[in-house]
């Protein structure tokens, strides 16, 4: 038989038991066995399939979480993009104030156009967001209305609230004092659950918590002249009034801070001011920096 | 060639009979034909991976080719040019034996021929040798794994062993 054949079988663990005696009998039977001998050592290393499974099975998990992982962070995008808008939103929606400073006087025109005078030292807020709906203004000091005709306008102070569709009035909240003067339309005011209609030229006033009805005869106020104007009042609301517009401390030696004034004083100039309040009272002052001191002749 | 029961490989328990039945001699095919360095074990590892990540596109009958067309593109990927030299491993227990310090001498330089001239084969010889020597595969066997006939597996074989004993013999 063939050499190659018989070798080719061998090779293929295919000889029959005749062709094994034949490939014995080859002269290079030796060489070929010892060949194929050193060459099992050439085996590649064992290795553990469990193992192998095992790791391959736990890789895809992880693979699988992984791809899951994606939606972690935009979770948190979507829920930082949230709160934005919330904040913004919720930014949007608050009240508006505006405030003023000792001698400060300014305009606020409101969202519906209505205009609003404050005087010095006083402050309003109100709803930029929900002014449709409710045109409700809280008021604390003084401030000269401009309502435009439309849904009930309400201004509400810690003395008592005013209520209005479409007018001109002022509303001065200080210290013990409550005023309220209707120069066009009518004017409701609530105080202490009593409600009080006035008409143009009337005010409605509440010292040191008497109720008094008034009149005026100016058609607005005149602070928004730059005049003070007052009409038998304490003599300690003219002076409270004059430290907002002067930014100035008044103190008064020996006089009765009662006594009823009618007169007015310019904000324009302090000395022409004070000498409208002292002299028809016969008093006297004297400057000390930023202290006058009032006291009898 | 039977039909596929399935439709693909994408269920863990047929997953594992099939890395059962396939890993070791992928595995081994890899470490024949690019030797221990580049990580045979990896490669086998990761192409199992693959299979799974792509196992609604592989069909079973197809799962095979596939495992081993990317464990090889692994590999190739990695491998440059190196010739690779297995190391010769003793597969029996150090026998004490009588043999004279000569004959053990001779030994070791007969090994170290055998490795040089493994190395000298091209990559086709080698797998199909080893696979058929080391590993007892008869060539029909190999002609499956490799995914060629019976002939060119005979061709591969016998091709080496001459080329193995041109080289151990000449010197």
């Amino acid at each position: 038989m063939e050499k190659e054949y018989l070798i080719k079988k061998w090779l293929d663990n295919s000889l029959t038991p005749e062709e094994l005696d034949a490939f014995k009998a080859l002269e290079d039977y030796e060489v070929l066995t010892k060949l194929s001998n050193y060459t099992k050592g050439f085996k590649a290393p064992e290795y553990n399939e469990d193992e192998a499974l095992k790791t391959v099975l736990h890789q895809i998990e992880t693979k699988k979480q992984s791809k899951t992982n994606w939606l972690q962070p935009v979770l948190k995008i979507a829920a930082i993009l949230v709160l934005c808008f919330g904040a913004y939103y919720y930014t949007t929606t608050l009240d508006t104030t505006f405030t003023t400073d000792f001698s400060e006087k300014i305009s606020v025109e409101l969202p519906d156009h209505s205009k609003v005078d404050l005087n010095a030292l006083s402050s309003i807020t109100f709803n930029k967001s929900d002014w449709k709906n409710n045109r409700n203004v809280s008021l604390k000091g003084e401030a000269f209305f401009d309502v435009e005709k439309g849904s009930t306008f309400n201004v509400n102070t810690s003395n008592g609230i005013v209520t209005v569709l479409g007018t001109e009035f002022n509303v001065k909240q200080r210290d013990n004092f409550f005023e309220v003067t209707c120069y066009e339309g009518l004017v409701q005011v609530t105080y202490k659950n009593n409600k009080t209609i006035i008409k143009p030229g009337e005010s409605f006033l509440v010292l040191n918590d008497l109720v008094i009805n008034n009149q005026t005869v100016y058609s607005q106020p005149q602070w928004l002249t730059n005049t003070s104007a007052f009409k038998s009042l304490p003599l300690k609301e003219v002076i409270a009034e004059l430290e907002r517009q002067y930014k100035i401390k008044v103190e008064t030696k020996n006089i009765n801070t009662d006594l009823l004034f009618t007169g007015r004083f310019t904000h324009n100039n302090l000395d022409t001011a004070l000498k409208s309040i002292t002299q028809p009272l016969q008093l006297t002052y004297t400057k000390t920096n930023q202290t006058i001191i009032l006291e009898r002749e | 060639m039977p039909e596929d029961l399935h439709k693909n490989i994408c269920e863990q328990s047929l997953f594992e009979a099939f890395f059962k039945q396939h890993s070791k001699n992928l595995h081994d095919f890899l470490y024949y034909k690019f030797g221990e360095r580049l990580n045979p074990q990896d490669k086998m590892q990761e192409a199992f991976i693959k299979l799974w990540e792509n196992c609604k596109k592989v069909t079973p009958s197809k799962a095979k080719s596939y495992v081993y067309t990317i464990a090889n593109n692994l590999m190739l990927n990695e491998v440059a040019h190196q010739k690779v030299v297995l190391k010769h491993q003793k597969i029996k227990p150090q026998e004490h034996s009588n043999e004279s310090p000569e004959f053990l001498m001779e030994e070791n330089q007969y090994r170290k021929k055998l490795e040089n001239a493994i190395a000298n084969l091209t990559e086709a010889e080698r797998v199909a040798f080893l696979m058929n020597r080391t590993e007892g595969k008869r060539f029909k066997e190999i002609a499956q794994i490799l995914d060629i006939s019976t002939k060119a597996v005979e061709k591969r074989i016998y091709g080496a062993l001459k080329k193995l004993r041109k080289d151990i013999e000449e010197i």
